[in-house]
């Protein structure tokens, strides 16, 4: 099999060069300090990774990777940035829909990995029919969403945009979310990351690692840069609202939400282009260790 | 007598009129008011309050006194008569907790013209002191301006508090300058980290190189190997140099540390910028040629002005002024944010400084968007902004001016919607004036 192809653009020549160094084997590495040129390579070439600077003169790397997700759906995007501002890591989850965010300074083992782990998992997405032209299935069972915000105009527009056609659960602290969960299988999660005074940034992380198909959605007030980083590496959100947010923009997400929910479901290979990094802080790892834990034997006594 | 000092004990609107006057008696010679109208003391009022026995009987006023007293031989024929005879009996009388616009209203409808008497506050009949009516009016004319006057309190109060938003202000900034900065630093790092990691690995790499080289070197020196052993050696090594990916890294390597040696510089150079910017010297009187406040503004706020701005510097040959330079700084660091922000795209910003008949003049021009007539008063008010909330706070300009006002100077701005905003700074050069130390202002 040949080399996958790896491109990456940062408006520092210096740091192409250097990274380069790390992909010396196994990769055909392509670069540039152009993002036009590296949205023509993307047209041109099959490239599995693209790894891309945030701060560009003449385009954002949030930017250009919505561009190489209509471009190359297929292609693994990644950030590696040395500026967390807010806006560029919500551009990053909500247009770039990035595999990870990576930050300035690196540590070459862990770029090594995530650009060996998004390289398979493009390969394996290249053999398969892209979303764009796949029609979508809508059958299995009904979708059920789960809502965890106390926000009651969050549930209402949750209700009153999918209710027709999705099991609706609104949970009202973790415990009841985890029964819920421990029923059955969710599809979508609409979260703030705060319900009442719990952080429920742990229980975001371990859904999706119970279910890869679960698409989750993030409607908060709440703004960190560095936890909003957290939540892209490691549960995979594949949307961030900032609150208040109107009704039609929680709406069109949901759809499409509910759309990219149908279209994993019936191609188990893109589940993985979702996968999740392992919880980093400690304190969130006995949380979710408990609460997988505890899930399990809910799971069990429910199936008895 | 009756002086009044007791604190205001109903709550009264008409307390804060009272004019704790000494009353005199009606006992009195009438020739006792000459002095008594001449006295410093007295000099305000137009009448006095004439009072028996803790009650008010009557005023005299200076008119009818100087009517009296000013006729001929008035002082021998008059001078020892007591008061009581010339006093109107009738005087202008408030009670202390009335409402003030009752109290407006009566002395209002009961006043005479010319205005030639003061009224008498009392309390439950006694006399508590002298209330000016044109106070009075004052302060039923503020009460029907009760909007208007609240804003303008509140105005007064926002300015006073803004000594204090100066340093939150500071830290603010500093936060996004920080940020900023961040990025300019961790991007160097981030490939001078790597090459050196690279360099570390590969190092490892040749020393074992050398290790089999020098085994090879060691056999063909030695009678006692075999020729197998020299061929095995040689096989090992030709291998080694066959390994196209180390003989390419290696060809990399030299060009990979003169990157990292440039990146160290720039940091080196970054993290001076930064220092000499942040150096909190507010009370420091540095005596500083403002080209290298400009500087340093420009070096520290190149983030936002990178790949957006393009800069145009006219700086001339300046003398060093006294001031405070990380207050400059901060001044021409919020100017030329500004500007940023102004543009929508590309823009340019000019950047001019000269010299002129002792005073340093700097002017800091954009083609951004401009500022509309109505809002070039206010941009200088604290909280004026037209940014989104959270994105600006309204206080740069505001701080702006107080800094250079601090320094004596003055601060101008010209703009044209569509076509640009140009804003003059004059700082005088021979300043002996000492610079007002902000944050030593707030902490106080
Ligand atoms: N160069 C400029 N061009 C156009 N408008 C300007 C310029 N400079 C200032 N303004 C206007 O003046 C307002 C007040 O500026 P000021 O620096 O005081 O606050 P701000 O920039 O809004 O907030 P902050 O400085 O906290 O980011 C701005 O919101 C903007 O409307
Ligand atoms: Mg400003």
């Amino acid at each position: 099999m040949s080399k996958p192809t790896l491109l990456l653009i940062d408006d520092e020549e210096r740091i192409l060069r250097s990274l380069r160094m790390l992909f010396f084997v196994g990769y055909n590495v392509r670069m540039t300090i152009d993002p036009y040129e590296a949205i023509r390579i993307l047209r041109e070439e099959r490239v599995h990774v693209i790894v891309s600077d945030q701060r560009m003169p003449v385009m954002q790397g949030s930017e250009l990777l919505r561009i190489a997700r209509e471009t190359s759906p297929a292609t693994m995007r990644i950030l590696l940035t040395g500026y967390s501002d807010l806006d560029a890591s919500i551009a990053s989850v909500n247009e770039g829909e990035v595999f990870r965010y990576l930050m300035k300074p690196w540590n070459g083992d862990e770029v090594k990995k995530v650009v060996a782990e998004a390289a398979s998992i493009a390969e394996a997405s290249f053999a398969v029919r892209t979303h764009s032209d796949m029609a979508v299935e809508l059958t299995g069972a009904k979708p059920r969403v789960l809502i965890m915000d106390h926000d009651e105009s969050t549930a209402i527009t949750v209700h009153e945009t999918l209710g027709d056609r999705c099991d609706i659960i609104w949970a009202s602290d973790a415990q009841h979310a985890m029964e819920e969960l421990a029923k059955q299988d969710i599809s979508v999660v609409v979260s703030d990351l705060m319900l009442g005074a719990t952080n429920v940034g742990y229980i975001l992380k371990t859904i999706k690692q119970l279910n890869p198909q679960t698409q989750c959605i993030v409607v908060t007030s709440f703004s960190d840069t560095s936890r909003l980083i957290e939540l892209i590496n490691q549960a995979q959100i594949t949307r961030f609202l900032p609150k208040p947010v109107s009704k039609g923009i929680l709406a069109r997400n949901l759809e499409s939400m509910l759309e990219r929910f149908h279209i994993v479901r019936a191609q188990p290979v893109l589940q993985k282009r979702q996968a999740v990094a392992p919880i980093s802080d400690p304190q969130e790892q006995v949380q979710a260790g408990n609460f997988l834990g505890m899930l399990g034997r809910l799971r069990a006594r429910i199936n008895a | 007598m009756n002086a009044m000092n007791e604190a205001n004990p109903v709550g009264s609107e008409i307390f804060s009129l009272i004019n704790a006057i000494d009353a005199v008696s009606p006992d009195s010679p009438l020739e006792e008011l000459a002095e008594l109208f001449a006295s410093p003391e007295y000099a305000n009022l137009l009448s006095l309050p004439v009072v028996e026995n803790g009650r008010p009987v009557g005023v005299i006023s200076r008119y009818r006194f100087m009517d009296i007293y000013l006729k001929r031989y008035a002082r021998e024929l008059y001078g020892k008569r007591p008061i009581r005879n010339f006093i109107n009996d009738k005087p202008l009388l408030v009670e202390l907790d009335q409402p003030l616009s009752e109290a407006a209203q009566h002395v209002a409808a009961n006043m005479k013209f010319p205005l030639t008497e003061d009224f008498i506050v009392t309390r439950r009949g006694r006399y508590l002191g002298v209330g000016f009516v044109m106070d009075l009016l004052k302060v039923m004319e503020q009460k029907m301006r009760a909007n208007t006057d609240e804003l303008e309190k509140a105005y007064t109060q926002l300015k006073s508090s803004q000594m204090a938003l100066v340093q939150s202000e500071k830290m603010a900034s500093l936060g996004q300058m920080v940020a900023g900065v961040a990025h300019e630093i961790n991007t160097p790092l981030g490939y001078v980290q790597n090459n050196v990691a690279i360099g570390q690995e590969l190092f490892l790499q040749i020393q074992s190189m050398m290790a089999e080289y020098e085994a090879l070197v060691d056999k063909l020196l030695n009678d006692q190997a075999s020729e197998e052993q020299v061929a095995v050696q040689m096989q090992l090594v030709a291998e080694m140099r066959n390994d196209v990916n180390t003989q390419e890294m290696l060809g990399e390597m030299h060009g990979l540390m003169s990157d990292s040696l440039y990146g160290i510089d720039q940091i080196s150079e970054l993290v001076l910028n930064l220092k000499n910017f942040s150096r909190m010297d507010a009370a420091a009187n540095d005596s500083m040629n403002v080209n290298d406040c400009i500087e340093s503004a420009l070096n520290i706020g190149r983030n936002v002005l990178k790949n957006k701005v393009e800069v145009v510097k006219e700086l001339g040959v300046l003398p060093k002024i006294s001031c405070a330079p990380s207050q400059l700084n901060q001044v021409f660091l919020n100017l030329f944010t500004n500007a940023a922000q102004a543009m929508e795209a590309q823009g340019m910003l000019t950047i001019r400084s000269w010299y002129a008949e002792g005073s340093v003049y700097i002017s800091v021009e954009d083609n951004g968007k401009g500022i509309p007539q109505e809002n070039l008063t206010r941009i200088f008010d604290p909280f004026f902004t037209t940014k989104p909330v959270g994105e600006g706070t309204g206080l740069g300009l505001a701080i702006t001016h107080q800094i250079i006002h601090q320094h004596g100077g003055e601060i101008r701005v010209e703009s044209q919607v569509g076509e640009g905003t140009r804003f003059s700074i004059k700082l005088p050069a021979t300043s002996s004036e000492t610079v007002q130390p902000i944050l030593k202002a707030v902490a106080a």
